[in-house]
């Protein structure tokens, strides 16, 4: 891979660094093996954002957002990702709003911070291992928040 | 001061340096999908931020059946060929064949090379 192609694909170093954190601590990776999922990486981008930016087209909408991403990946038949992303998407979009009620707080001049705004803002985001629980043990019951 | 929210460390890939399963750089993401396409103008703020986490999926399974490719070749080293076999072996990666193709006859063109080195020795 020239450096071109490099600039074009996800670091290798963050790729690897994902390969290892689910492999048994012996196991190693060889230098081809990261390249070439660097290129499958940007490959299933590329293909899924494609599956995206059609339906958008067909819709008449510009934009690219997160629920297109969801559906393109249900449409393309990775929908336990899709479940999985779907949850995140809607807790993202939970923070942010949070965020955004925070800010306008302060502004306001209310130094009000309720406990679960902190929690939320200070929660670490989902590990791997639990996104990767939550596909393949998905909770029965619906989670607030 | 503008607290940083749980997600949005995302954006910095990490707030406190820990190397989480987040740290895959949105800047990259967003440009990967806009050259994906013509058609791809406008990407919302969260859509790189959602590719992140399902690029970390998509990761993990592909590692996670390669490395029983390499197991059943009693080998505790993941290589290329164990990534490509997962491929074959998994329809939704069909899209991935032809990459994955493409890089196993990259890589046969330097033995290809050798093996006519072999044939054309000079007798003269």
């Amino acid at each position: 891979m020239d450096q071109e192609e490099q600039d074009r694909a996800l670091p290798i170093a963050n790729v690897g660094r994902i390969m290892k954190q689910i492999l048994p601590p012996s196991a190693k990776i060889s230098k081809e093996g990261k390249q070439l999922m660097q290129e499958c990486v940007t490959e299933f981008i590329s293909f899924v954002t494609g599956e995206a930016s059609d339906k958008c087209h067909k819709e008449n909408r510009k934009t690219v957002n997160g629920d297109d991403i969801c559906w393109a990946l249900s449409s393309l038949g990775f929908d336990n990702y899709s479940e999985a992303i779907a949850r995140y998407l809607h807790k993202y979009r939970i923070a942010e709003r949070e965020e955004k009620m925070n800010h306008n707080k302060k502004y306001e001049g209310s130094a009000t911070k309720t406990l679960n705004q902190t929690q939320l803002i200070h929660a670490p985001p989902p590990s791997l291992s639990r996104v990767t629980d939550m596909v393949e043990n998905p909770p029965t019951t619906n989670q607030s928040g | 001061m503008r607290q940083a929210g749980a997600y949005s460390g995302l954006l910095c890939g990490g707030v406190s340096g820990r190397t989480g399963p987040h740290s895959l750089p949105l800047a990259r993401i967003k440009k990967i999908m806009k050259k994906s396409g013509e058609d791809v103008k406008m990407i919302s703020g969260e859509a790189p931020i959602i590719f992140s986490k399902a690029c970390e999926l998509f990761i993990e399974e592909l590692t996670r059946r390669s490395w029983i490719m390499a197991i059943q070749g009693k080998r505790r080293t993941l290589h290329k060929d164990d990534l490509t076999s997962a491929v074959i072996a998994t329809d939704i990666f069909d899209f991935l064949i032809t990459l994955v193709s493409n890089s196993d006859s990259h890589a046969l063109g330097p033995s290809t090379t050798t093996v006519m080195e072999v044939e054309t020795i000079d007798y003269s």
